[in-house]
């Protein structure tokens, strides 16, 4: 039976290290409520047409369109109402969220039900990416509410990294089982775990 | 032993810290400015580095494998995602 990967925020790092995972035998599941603004086209996978849509939407007919690739979306925002109907058949989750309260959301359902999830997590000036596996990860606060995010499209590179990483992460459990962690950063990457 | 690891500026990098006791949050943030000014962590010397510095950063501790020692990491916060 092919793995069911759903990938919670579909943003800059979501998006990117889900166009990476296209090749895998798994079904690709898209979670974001967010929808293409013109900036994102600085730092997300999103390509100008898709303006306007919703991200996982965007994300789905993107794969379809220019690689044959089927997925599946929903653009809707997780919630603790939702979460069961939306999470229930993954065989991997991944957080690729922007914000401390939807990871802990993700990350005690994760706990509960007993699916692996794995967090992506990057700073906001871009210098710093962290992949963690849940039982090593807690989320950070912004440093000031609203604080700007690497989104200007200058650590497009990294953001690269970083889901390319993410990428091979989840490659790696999906055809082994194996949980690496891994530190990014413009020494390099360090894996661990 | 432990090893700490700094990340700051866009580069990480290892330093062995030659201590067998439980050092404190506060600690590692004092002695990660202090090793940083003295020059000792390779690719990471700045003289006039602020005391405040790593005020603001989070501090991980893992286990190496086979109990090979404790790692420490000294990082910025990574909240997003997207």
């Amino acid at each position: 039976m092919p793995g069911r990967i759903v990938f919670c925020g579909v943003g800059a790092l979501g998006s990117t290290a889900a166009m990476l995972c296209r090749t895998l035998d798994a079904e690709l599941v898209f979670v974001d409520f967010d929808r293409v603004e013109s900036k994102n086209l600085l730092s997300q996978v999103y390509v100008k047409p898709s303006i306007g849509k919703n991200k996982a939407e965007a994300l789905k007919l993107q794969l379809a369109n220019f690689y044959g690739v089927k997925a599946e979306a929903f653009g809707v925002r997780l919630t603790r109402d939702n979460t069961t109907t939306l999470l229930d058949k993954a065989t991997l989750l991944v957080d690729a969220f922007d914000n401390a309260e939807s990871r802990r959301l993700l990350s005690e359902y994760a706990c509960a039900a007993g699916k692996p999830l794995v967090h992506g997590a990057i700073s906001a000036d871009g210098t710093l990416g962290l992949i963690r596996w849940d039982e090593r990860f807690t989320p950070d606060e912004e440093d000031t509410s609203g604080q700007a995010t690497c989104a200007d499209g200058a650590h497009l590179p990294m953001i690269g990294l970083l889901g390319a990483v993410l990428a091979r992460t989840i490659q790696d459990f999906h055809t082994k089982g194996a949980r690496q962690d891994a530190l990014v950063s413009l020494s390099g990457v360090l894996l661990s775990g | 032993m432990v090893v700490l690891n700094i990340t700051y500026n866009g580069l990480s990098v290892d330093y062995p810290l030659e201590i067998d006791y439980q050092i404190s949050d506060h600690d590692v943030k004092r002695i990660a400015v202090e090793v940083i000014r003295s020059g000792h962590v390779k690719g990471l010397q700045i003289a006039n580095l602020p005391t405040n510095t790593f005020d603001h950063y989070v501090v991980d501790r893992f286990h190496g494998p086979q109990n090979k020692g404790e790692r420490i990491y000294l990082r910025p916060r990574v909240p997003f995602g997207a």
